[in-house]
Parts: C-alpha cells; sequence; structure tokens
C-alpha cells in the first residue's frame, strides 16, 4: 500500500466520523424548532389518541439519545422512517427524488466542466483580447445571477415567448417513465431502448440544468483562465517547448492539466453543492428532485425525510470531496508520486 | 506559447460541438408534441387541470387539506352530496331517516354502483371504510371520533350508523366519509400497527383507489400531479363534454402557473397566487378570475384573559377603532367585509347582522369606559401575525396604525405558525392579538363557532380568545345538539348576537377564495353561479367536482 492509497482510506476513514457529527447536529438541529411533528403530520384536529399513537412510534416521547439510537439503528437496516409528508418510507422518497436531481445535477456537471474549461482557455489564449473581455462580462454577469432568476427567464422566454423545449417536469404528458434500473429516465430509457423517452427527457434536462450550471460555469472558467495565464510564464513550460515536444503534449500535459488543479477542486464543491441549490430550480421547473423534497421535508418538520436528505447530501459531499482528491492527484504528480501528501 | 494556444483547436472543437448539442435539442424541439409537459396539453383531450400546494394525499383515511378533498370528492363517493344552496342531497344513500332523538341515522343505498374494479358497493364496504377512518385516526376522522357510537350494516343495501350524542350537523359531516372498496383494500394490506388489519391498505392507498367516484386513478407521482380518467361506468352517467381526465399539479410558483395557463396547459390556479400574480393572468386572453366565498374570515383573536384585552372595552375600543373598509377595499380587494363570526356563506349566518363599521368616536367612548383607560401607557398590545402568510402583516400594521389613533400602542410581531400553535397552548403565552385565518370543518355555521368558542377548544390555535364562557358553551353545544335544521340554524344565529356582544374577536374580513380560470373553453358551474348571484358550495373541494364540468377543446 503506498503513500497515496493510505491516504485516501485515511481519509474515508475520517468521513465516517464527518458524517455521524452531520447527522447528529441535523438530528438535534430538527428536533429543537418548535412544533410537534405528529400533530403537525396528523392535523390541527387529529384526536389526540392517533397523535400520541404517532408519536409513540416515532419514538418522540423518548429522550434525543434514545431516539438517536433509534434512528441509526433504523438506518443499519435501510429503513429510513416513515414522512410525515408523503405517508411512506423515506427511503421509497429518496428512491425517487434522488435519481431525478442526480441526473439534472450530472447534466449540469457535463456543462460546467466542458463551458468552464472552454470559456477559460478561450479567454487565456485571447488574454486582454476582446474575447477576453466578453468572457470576463459573461462571468460577472452569470456568477451574479442567482440560478433561479435564470431559471425564470428561461421559464418565461422559452414557455411562451419562443415555446421550442419543453418547460416543466421530467417527461411530456402521454409518455411514462422507463422502467427502473437507475432511475435517470435518459439512462433507464436507453437500457430498455426507448429512444423517444430518452429524448424527451433529455430535452427536459436542458432548460433547468443550464439555469443550475451558468454561476459555477463562469466561475471555474475565471479560474481556468486565471491559472492558464499563470503557467504560461513557467519555465517549465518553455523547457518542454524547448526540448522539442510535440504541440499537443505541451498543451495537453504541461499548460491545460496543471492548469485545471485549482479549479477541479472549487468544480467539485461546486457540482455538489448543486444537489442543494437546485431546490428553487426544481420548484420553477416542476422538477420532483430531492432538494425540493428536502425543502418541503424541512417546512413541515418532517424529521425522518429531513435527517435523511442531509444525510444523503452530506454522503454525496463526502464522496465528491474523496473524488476529487483523486483527480487532484492525478493532475498533480507531487500528489501522486507520494511527494505532497 | 501564442503559438501553441493557437493550435489548441481540440478544445475549441468541444466546446463548438456542445453548443451544437444544446441549439440541436433547442431546434429540434420545434412546437407540437415535445411542448407536452405533465399537466400538458394532450391534444383535443377534454382534461382539467388544476394547481394546489401539493399533490393530493388519495387515502380517504388521511387526506383532509384542499388539494385532498377535491381528490377525493372526485374518486369516492359519499353517502351525501353538498348542493350549492347549502343544503346535503343524496349521492350513494338514496333516502335516509333518523330517530326523534336523533342518535339513530339509517340510509338505504342505491343498488347500482359498482367500484372502479367491478365489484358492487354494498353496505360492508360502508361500515368498513368508518371503522377504517376511525382506526387510523387522521385525515376527516375528528369530525365523527366523539360522535359516532357504532355503525352496521343491517342488511346489502341499508346501513345504520348510532351517534353518542345527538349531533344535528351529522349529515353535512357526511360527505367527508368516503366509501373504500373492503375487498380490494382487504387484498392489499401489509404489516401494520393495526392488528388483523394490518396496515389498513394505507401503504397500497397512497397510489391507488378503492373507490366508486365518478374519476379513477391513473397515475400519481409525488411532488408532481395526480392525474385520475373518466370512469366509464360510473352510476351516475355522462355528459358528452364532461372531462375526460383531469389532474391536480403540485405547484404555485407563479412563474410556472403563468406559463402554464399562457400555454393553456392549466384550467384552474391554486389560490395562493398573489394579487399581482392574479391581475396579470387576468390580462391573459380568455382567462377569469373566480371569487368564491367559502367561509373563511381573518380573525384577529383577542386574549380575554390577559391585560389589557381581558376588559371588553378596551376589546370593544379596538374593534371600533379598526378600518374594515381599508382591509376589504384596498388590502384584499374583491373579499368583503365580515358580519361577524360566520361567513355570509355558511348555513346559519345571521342575516340580520350588519357589516362591521370602523366609528371612532364609539370607540373613544369605549376606552373611557375601560378600566385602563387612564393607564394606557403602562400596557401594549401584542399583535401576532404569521411568518407563513405575509399578508397577515398588512392588517397588523393597519390595526397598530388605529390603535394608535387611541393612544393604544401594539407591537406587531412576526411568528412563524408552529410557534404560534405552540404560544396558544397555555393561557400565559397565548398572544393579547393573533392573526389567524380560519375555514369551516363542514357546510354549517356550527363548524366554526364550536371550535372557535367553545371552552373545549381552548389551547388550540382555533381559539386565541380563552373565551371559556359558560353560556356560550351551553348554547353551542344546545344548537348542534338539534337535530331540526331550521331550529338549529336559528340557534346559530341566536348565538352569534352574543358572541358579537363581548368582542372577543376583530373579524377583519370575509376572505374570497381566488382562482384564474381558462372561461373561454371550461364550463364552470360554480364559478358560473358566482358570476349569475347565485350560492355555490362552500364545502372545501366540491367546487371542483369534475363531473359537472365541460371542456371544449375546439374553443381554445
Amino acid at each position: 500500500m503506498n503513500k497515496l492509497h493510505r491516504y485516501f482510506l485515511k481519509r474515508l476513514f475520517y468521513s465516517i466520523f464527518v458524517l455521524i457529527g452531520l447527522s447528529i447536529v441535523i438530528f438535534v438541529i430538527a428536533r429543537v424548532v418548535p412544533g410537534d411533528p405528529a400533530r403537525m403530520a396528523l392535523g390541527p384536529r387529529a384526536p389526540q389518541f392517533a397523535v400520541d399513537a404517532l408519536r409513540e412510534e416515532m419514538h418522540l416521547n423518548n429522550n434525543l439519545p434514545t431516539q438517536y439510537f433509534y434512528w441509526v439503528k433504523g438506518v443499519a437496516t435501510g429503513d429510513l422512517g416513515k414522512s410525515l409528508v408523503t405517508k411512506r418510507n423515506v427511503t421509497e422518497d429518496i428512491k425517487e427524488f434522488l435519481p431525478a436531481t442526480l441526473e439534472l445535477v450530472a447534466l449540469s456537471a457535463v456543462f460546467v466542466i466542458m463551458f468552464s474549461i472552454l470559456f477559460g482557455a478561450l479567454a487565456a489564449r485571447h488574454k486582454d483580447k476582446w474575447i477576453d473581455s466578453l468572457i470576463r462580462v459573461m462571468a460577472y454577469t452569470g456568477v451574479a445571477m442567482p440560478s433561479f432568476v435564470l431559471a425564470v427567464l428561461f421559464l418565461l422566454f422559452f414557455g411562451y415567448i419562443w415555446p421550442v423545449i419543453p418547460v416543466l417536469g421530467r417527461l411530456s404528458a402521454g409518455l411514462y417513465a422507463p422502467p427502473t434500473f437507475t432511475g435517470l429516465y435518459t439512462i433507464d430509457s436507453l437500457l430498455v431502448g426507448d429512444l423517444e423517452v430518452f429524448w424527451d427527457a433529455l430535452k427536459h434536462l436542458l432548460l433547468p440544468a443550464l439555469a443550475l450550471a451558468v454561476g459555477p460555469l463562469f466561475q471555474e472558467a475565471r479560474i481556468v483562465r486565471s491559472s492558464m495565464t499563470d503557467n504560461m510564464t513557467k519555465d517549465y513550460l518553455a523547457s518542454a517547448v524547448a526540448f522539442g515536444m510535440p504541440d499537443r503534449v505541451v498543451m495537453g500535459k504541461y499548460l491545460l492539466k496543471p492548469s485545471m488543479i485549482p479549479a477541479v477542486s472549487v468544480m467539485g464543491l461546486d457540482i455538489a453543492a448543486m444537489m442543494g441549490n437546485a431546490f428553487l430550480v426544481e420548484v420553477i421547473f416542476n422538477w420532483p428532485g430531492i432538494s425540493r423534497f428536502g425543502m418541503e421535508a424541512m417546512l413541515h418538520k418532517d424529521l425522518n425525510a429531513i435527517s435523511a436528505v442531509i444525510v444523503v447530501f452530506g454522503l454525496i459531499f463526502v464522496l465528491v470531496n474523496i473524488l476529487v482528491d483523486l483527480i487532484v492527484a492525478y493532475l498533480d504528480p507531487r500528489i501522486r508520486l507520494g511527494g505532497g501528501v | 506559447m501564442e503559438n501553441y494556444l493557437k493550435r489548441y483547436r481540440g478544445l475549441t472543437l468541444i466546446g463548438l460541438l456542445a453548443i451544437s448539442l444544446v441549439l440541436v435539442l433547442a431546434g429540434c424541439g420545434g412546437g407540437g408534441e415535445q411542448d407536452k409537459a405533465p399537466g400538458a396539453d394532450g391534444g383535443g383531450e377534454r382534461i382539467i387541470r388544476i394547481s394546489e400546494a401539493n399533490v393530493p394525499n388519495i387515502d380517504p383515511g388521511v387526506g383532509s387539506d384542499y388539494s385532498d378533498s377535491i381528490a377525493l370528492a372526485n374518486i369516492y363517493d359519499t353517502l351525501v352530496f353538498p348542493n350549492h344552496d347549502g343544503t346535503t342531497g343524496p349521492l350513494l344513500a338514496k333516502d335516509w331517516e333518523a330517530s326523534d332523538d336523533g342518535l339513530v341515522w339509517t340510509f338505504n343505498l342505491r343498488d347500482d354502483v359498482k367500484f372502479h374494479n367491478g365489484d358492487e358497493l354494498t353496505a360492508e364496504d360502508v361500515v368498513f371504510s368508518v371503522e377504517r377512518m376511525l382506526a387510523l385516526g387522521e385525515g376527516y376522522s375528528y369530525l365523527f371520533t366523539d360522535v359516532l357510537k357504532e355503525v352496521k350494516a343491517l342488511d346489502t343495501y341499508q346501513v345504520q350508523f348510532t351517534l353518542e350524542k345527538p349531533f344535528g350537523p351529522f349529515l353535512s359531516t357526511l360527505v367527508r366519509m368516503c366509501v373504500l372498496n373492503k375487498d380490494q383494500v382487504m387484498e392489499n394490506i401489509q404489516d401494520g400497527p393495526y392488528g388483523d388489519m394490518g396496515d389498513y391498505g394505507k401503504e397500497w392507498l397512497i397510489t391507488n383507489d378503492a373507490g366508486s367516484g365518478p374519476y379513477m386513478v391513473e397515475e400519481l407521482k409525488k411532488q408532481e400531479y395526480l392525474r385520475g380518467v373518466k370512469f366509464e361506468d360510473y352510476w351516475g352517467g355522462w355528459d358528452e363534454d364532461a372531462p375526460e381526465a383531469f389532474e391536480i399539479l403540485g405547484t404555485t410558483s407563479p412563474s410556472t402557473i403563468r406559463t402554464l395557463m399562457t400555454r393553456k396547459e392549466l384550467e384552474i390556479t391554486d389560490q395562493w397566487q398573489t394579487k399581482e400574480a392574479l391581475a396579470a393572468l387576468n390580462d391573459l386572453p380568455g382567462v377569469e378570475i373566480n371569487g368564491a366565498f367559502t367561509g373563511t374570515i381573518l380573525n384577529i383573536m383577542f386574549n380575554t384573559k390577559k391585560a389589557p384585552t381581558d376588559d371588553i372595552h378596551f376589546r370593544r375600543a379596538l374593534s371600533y377603532v379598526f378600518d374594515y373598509a381599508t382591509v376589504a377595499e384596498q388590502l384584499f380587494p374583491g373579499s368583503r367585509k365580515a358580519r361577524g363570526p360566520i361567513s355570509e356563506s355558511l348555513p346559519g349566518f345571521n342575516e340580520d347582522l350588519q357589516p362591521l363599521e370602523r366609528n371612532l368616536e364609539k370607540a373613544k367612548e369605549e376606552l373611557a369606559k375601560s378600566k385602563y383607560a387612564d393607564k394606557l401607557d403602562e400596557y401594549s398590545v401584542e399583535a401576532m401575525w404569521m411568518t407563513e402568510v405575509p399578508d397577515e402583516e398588512k392588517v397588523a400594521l393597519l390595526l397598530q396604525a388605529n390603535a394608535e389613533e387611541l393612544g393604544i400602542n401594539v407591537d406587531v410581531v412576526k411568528v412563524p405558525w408552529l410557534s404560534y400553535v405552540d404560544q396558544v397552548a397555555a393561557m400565559e403565552t397565548t398572544p393579547h392579538a393573533g392573526l389567524v385565518f380560519v375555514s369551516p370543518h363542514y357546510n354549517e355555521a356550527g363548524s366554526i363557532l364550536e371550535p372557535r368558542y367553545h371552552s373545549r377548544s381552548t389551547g388550540t390555535w382555533e381559539q386565541g380568545e380563552w373565551l371559556q364562557d359558560p353560556d356560550i358553551d351551553a348554547a353551542i353545544d344546545d344548537a348542534i345538539g338539534t337535530i331540526d335544521t331550521e331550529e338549529r340554524l336559528a340557534k346559530y344565529a341566536a348565538i352569534q348576537e352574543q358572541i358579537i356582544e363581548l368582542a372577543p374577536t376583530i373579524w377583519s374580513f370575509d376572505q374570497a377564495e381566488e382562482r384564474a380560470y381558462q372561461a373561454s373553453y371550461i364550463h364552470w358551474p360554480a364559478a358560473e353561479k358566482i358570476k349569475n348571484g347565485e350560492p355555490a358550495t362552500a364545502v372545501m373541494g366540491y367546487m371542483y367536482y369534475f363531473r359537472e364540468f365541460k371542456v371544449y377543446p375546439d374553443k381554445k
């Protein structure tokens, strides 16, 4: 086991404690907010016996540590408890809503990665020229404009000024969701060879994914540009050229690759953050995602759903962080070869 | 270095491909089929799509909010049906009779009713549905828990209810007792906390129905929509222009709603659109706004046990100084001045009452009689409004401004709803004034009077007054225990006068539930009645009984 492997195992090990800490914090916070969740779930006029029964079922009459114990015990067996809003097991909700957001964020991530590199590299190449200035203005606008504003603009524009693309939901009326393998309609429809559903699902994804991607995309583009312009003046690049290395190698290996390191770190976190930030975009595009579900859960003090959603988000953050570290290690030989860890 | 960057064509190529992808996706959209979204045009389908705050819970033992009530009214049948004129008519029950003491009610059922799966509906199904609702204790069960003693099937088409005590509005409440197919539910029970009944079919009924109503569930997607399609064999038959399907969309986002209405992909909006959003919708071709009075009043509840609002003259002073006209005409145009604790739209409203008016002179006179008149600087009135209902702030600020004219200091406080519910649980922590919208449980004045002013309901969010008046309690008990409808309604009228005399509340305005709808191609019976000045049912959900609607796709 080399140094790199040990480093990642250590990160993985620490992540377990991060998740436990996160679950405890959210578990406590959710329960100190005023209001009886059982009463909330059953309604203000529900008979007391029903409220008492639900409190008992949810272990709400026990102290916090005991409640947490029951929750952890449930999680260990795959039972995240019952949602007070959807009235079913939260596991079912997560299974249904998480893929919708993952699919949305995945396409956003594709946009972020592709366009941030493209715009960043173009701006660096044309440093201080009009293209650089144009991209800078676009970047300032893109970063300053919240995703929900863009979502509303998209909705209004493509909703009735230029209605060339679907604006709401995951699929058009008359089409049915493909059999569930991953929960991602685009993937599942391809797996069963249903191209009509694939195409329709992809078109539904486009606008919300773009709305979500624009902010991070331009932020990362600025980082790529800045990093590339810095590296252009480095001696190692001049050496590579002097050694007569092919242009493609110099560009890909010696300029772009090291220039991506700072961008990748931010990109990873931004993409993970989209999971939570997608809430308003999901509401506007009527997208049945986990971010919107999480917000609804908070408004209704749906304890089990809140805990589950936050832990899922936490888990995704942890995994993305580790993935980012892996990519950075790939890009940075000091880490990969053990020198920089 | 510039040289290398100029050769950086691979990246540019990727970018161009990405841009092309976006353009191709958009370009291939080209109108037509791809424009359909959840709730989308369905070609020439006769469909009613309505937005609501959430996708409904369609289990009749669980659902009770607005969205749920609309769904249940369309998917399930009940023994009786709420007519637009406020009376209760037959549905599954052909006729019925009550014993002289009002404790035993016997219903004769139709013998031609089929459930959606083809099973016959019998008295056993009614008994099962009642027992299930009471066992679950959720949804609308609160209407029956303290009332019902026993329910039994006398024969295949006859069912008998025995009550714990006389309850005059019993018939009205039965519009909330949906009848489920016992056999179908029992085939789908899973493990659960109800003994032999397992989970009583709760899990299955989240996304399926076991009803006999005019529509049956085709698809329910949480967070998206419920779609119901016409039950061709419905015993009541069909008009040829009746909707073939309905959808309840779980969104109230104004931009989404506006887009859908513009594209004629939504027929009726939710009631939570702002005045500004409704005004914009009203400008769309063919769209009109329907304002329906459903019995909801915004109450400013005075804590009658806490100084200074414990003083009747102090409360009356505030009631007289309040500017009712500004609220009804400027803050909430389309609504109307309240005339007391009961909305004009509810049976049992006292017709002799006049709209409440501001009267500064009387306010000053009353304040002078108050024991706090000389020490106003020692007290301030805490007026709480709910974070979740921003419109309430305007009314609270108006109260503050009005009270200032009398030298009364009002502190306007914003609280989350759940905090308010916690605070009103105890008299000491209940604020001097709480601004709360209250709607009727069933279609009678008693459904407001009992939860609002009977001592049984102190400590709940519905009564921040802590009135605890034995005379009022006795009068309410007497009224709701009266079986004869006319006599009962007369008693309700008298109680309203008694309550107004005590000034426990400022009834700030009678709220109109406003929704935009596509008047050019749908016929909405309740909206037409309201337009013609006729009464329309105020029972939550039944204004959207889609079987009575008509849709003309060719007029889109």
